[in-house]
């Protein structure tokens, strides 16, 4: 039946042809295990995209809801956290694949003539997934999402003579408020999205004109010719199918974080960026005064400009990496430089201690069911009921959840009342006291 | 007959299994994200309309009850009105405001006793059963307790029209 549909299509659009225009394409040197990021990459987008779209179905794009939504999105919508999470670590996979990708690039000279066009295009891919990251980071309108955003801002108002203009066409206003979330939401979704669309198509369009690049060895290049399908066809799909389940274990087990909702009077959040914008922040920080200009416009410039000329700068058309020393050092040095400054960052902020959200949100129900009424911690409260200053060394959860849930079972005679909550406002209750240990202080 | 596995028929086979294998393990989750949101009935909760004292006896009276009404990740007050009266027994009777017929409201006439639905002279008596007019039930009646001196009751709205109190 099925074969009969598809033989009937294929005749009325006459599909043979196509399908050997799309799949024969020959790879010199053959199908190879390297060729995958880019498709990966592609997968990814796709994924993205997906998630995306649903993630949109419940999302609200204003200050007064967006936490919420997310957070509704997060914890009350089945599978809200696996979609979420998905379109979380997808992000993070696709900075991976991409990094992966244009090493690859970089190693087999691949930029170099006739796909001089191919790497620029790429390049213009790499700006746009990093506005991706930049202007999906603050939707949630958590903490963590408002002060980042802050800063990025703030960053780009150091450019010379326009940074203000430019500040204020960002957040579209005087402040990062109402505004900059809408038009954040509507690059993020509606105008990102076309122009990588039309960017991938003509990546793959150039590449489909002056053909894969192939081994830097000649011989090995000429010596097999091997069409696209099925066998890259397949090592593509074996590498989309391993990233898919590492997407999906790490969604599954791994939620994406929601801090608490966004406070603006709230001064002491330390905002830290998103990993793949850590060694930046962290080279940022020796550029003081005067001098962070440098770091905040100057080398980013150059960084951008020296990407776009990297197919111009060499001077023979050699593609073997021995034979290019200076191109390998320079490439070794930057990775060196990224890898150190990132190094340095994971060290320096594993050191912030990060408060729970849950915590706080279980010291706000404490407060609010007035349980001070009758418990005392670290001296403050009535001292009718047991002192909880160090509760969570003496309970676990189990029992802490089974006594709130009804006293009695517990501590037989107890007068205390059984605590009417939601699951979720109960975990926050219970994480607030585990969180009331000696070594804590 | 089965067909000759050929190498070039593994590959496509096997590109297949994966491209489906992700469509599959997608779908659930995506469907189940999008659809089971939209199924889930609303669980109106028991709200409270006030002291119990203030109902007469057989003296139908218009009660407002505020309740909270969650809207997705929203919760905001919606304001309605029912009908309510104590009966000899101490038992309290409320009503949904709507008029059974089309969805109008209707009134209590103290003079004639009768619950008058003005846009089709649609009358009712004090048990809610139909006096006259084109009414196709009785008034519906909406679950009610009282605790301590408090009436709680929950609001419900039903189909209009149809011989059959069936909840919207």
């Amino acid at each position: 039946m099925m074969k009969r549909i598809s033989a009937w299509i294929s005749k009325r659009l006459n599909l043979p042809p196509v399908l050997h225009h799309l799949l024969d394409e020959k790879i010199p040197g053959g199908a190879s295990w390297i060729y995958i990021f880019g498709s990966v990459t592609l997968f990814l987008f796709l994924l993205q995209a997906l998630t995306g779209m649903f993630l949109a179905i419940y999302y609200a794009p204003t200050p007064d809801h967006a936490y919420e939504s997310v957070r509704f999105i997060q914890e009350e919508i089945p599978f809200g956290s696996f979609i979420r999470g998905l379109h979380h670590w997808g992000a993070s996979a696709m900075m991976v694949m991409i990094g992966l990708h244009i090493l690859q690039v970089f190693l087999y000279g691949a930029f170099k003539a006739p796909r001089e066009m191919m790497w620029m295009v790429g390049g213009f891919l790499l700006i746009l997934t990093l506005s991706f990251g930049f202007t999906g980071y603050l939707l949630p309108w958590d903490q963590k999402a408002y002060w980042a955003t802050q800063v990025g801002i703030n960053l780009v108002g150091t450019v010379p003579w326009i940074g203000g203009a430019l500040t204020r066409i960002l957040r579209g206003g005087g402040d990062l408020g109402a505004l900059t979330l809408s038009r954040f939401f509507a690059v993020h979704t509606l105008f990102l999205p076309w122009l990588v669309v039309m960017m991938i198509a003509l990546h793959l369009f150039i590449l489909r004109r002056v053909g894969a690049a192939g081994p830097w060895d000649k011989k090995k290049a000429e010596a097999v010719s091997e069409p696209f399908y099925p066998r890259q066809v397949f090592m593509d799909a074996v590498a989309m199918g391993v990233m898919f389940i590492v997407l999906v274990v790490l969604a599954a087990n791994v939620p994406a974080h929601l801090a608490d909702r966004a406070d603006p009077t709230d001064t002491t959040f330390r905002p830290v960026p998103e990993w793949y914008y850590l060694f930046y922040y962290q080279f940022l920080k020796y550029f003081e005064g005067r001098f962070e200009i440098v770091a905040t416009f100057v080398i980013p410039l150059l960084f951008f400009g020296i990407f776009f000329a990297i197919p111009f700068l060499g001077r023979r058309w050699e593609r073997i990496p021995v034979k290019r020393p200076m191109a390998m050092i320079l490439g070794g040095l930057f990775l060196v430089f990224v890898f150190t400054m990132l190094g340095l960052a994971v060290k320096e902020t594993a050191s912030i201690v990060v408060a729970d959200p849950a915590i706080a949100r279980g010291k706000a129900i404490y407060a609010k069911l007035a349980c001070a009424g009758c418990h005392r911690i670290q001296g403050e409260g009535a001292q009718v009921g047991p002192d909880l200053s160090y509760e969570g060394d003496k309970r676990d959860k189990t029992w802490l959840e089974a006594h709130f849930k009804d006293p009695q079972s517990l501590s037989p005679g107890s007068f205390m009342p059984s605590v009417r909550l939601s699951e979720a406002e109960l975990e926050s209750l219970t994480r607030y006291m585990l969180s009331l240990k000696k070594e804590a202080r | 007959m089965p067909e000759e596995v050929t190498r070039r028929s593994f590959f496509g086979k096997a590109i297949a299994a994966i491209a489906g294998s992700i469509a599959l393990i997608l779908s659930v989750p995506i469907l189940g994200y999008t659809i089971l949101p939209a199924l889930r009935k609303r669980e109106e909760p028991w709200s409270e309309v006030g002291p119990v004292t203030q109902l007469e006896m057989n003296q139908p009276k218009e009660l407002e009850v505020v309740r909270s009404v969650s809207s997705g990740w929203m919760k905001a007050a919606s304001v309605r009105s029912i009908w309510a009266f104590r009966k000899p027994e101490g038992e309290v009777v409320v009503y949904s405001p709507i008029c059974t017929h089309l969805g109008c409201g209707y009134h209590w006439d103290d003079q004639k006793k009768k619950f008058l639905c003005p846009c089709h002279n649609s009358s009712f008596d004090l048990n809610g059963q139909v006096l006259g007019g084109p009414a196709p039930r009785p008034l519906d009646a909406l679950p009610a307790k009282v605790e301590g001196d408090r009436l709680y009751v929950v609001y419900k709205e039903f189909k209009s029209g149809i011989s059959r109190k069936e909840e919207i």
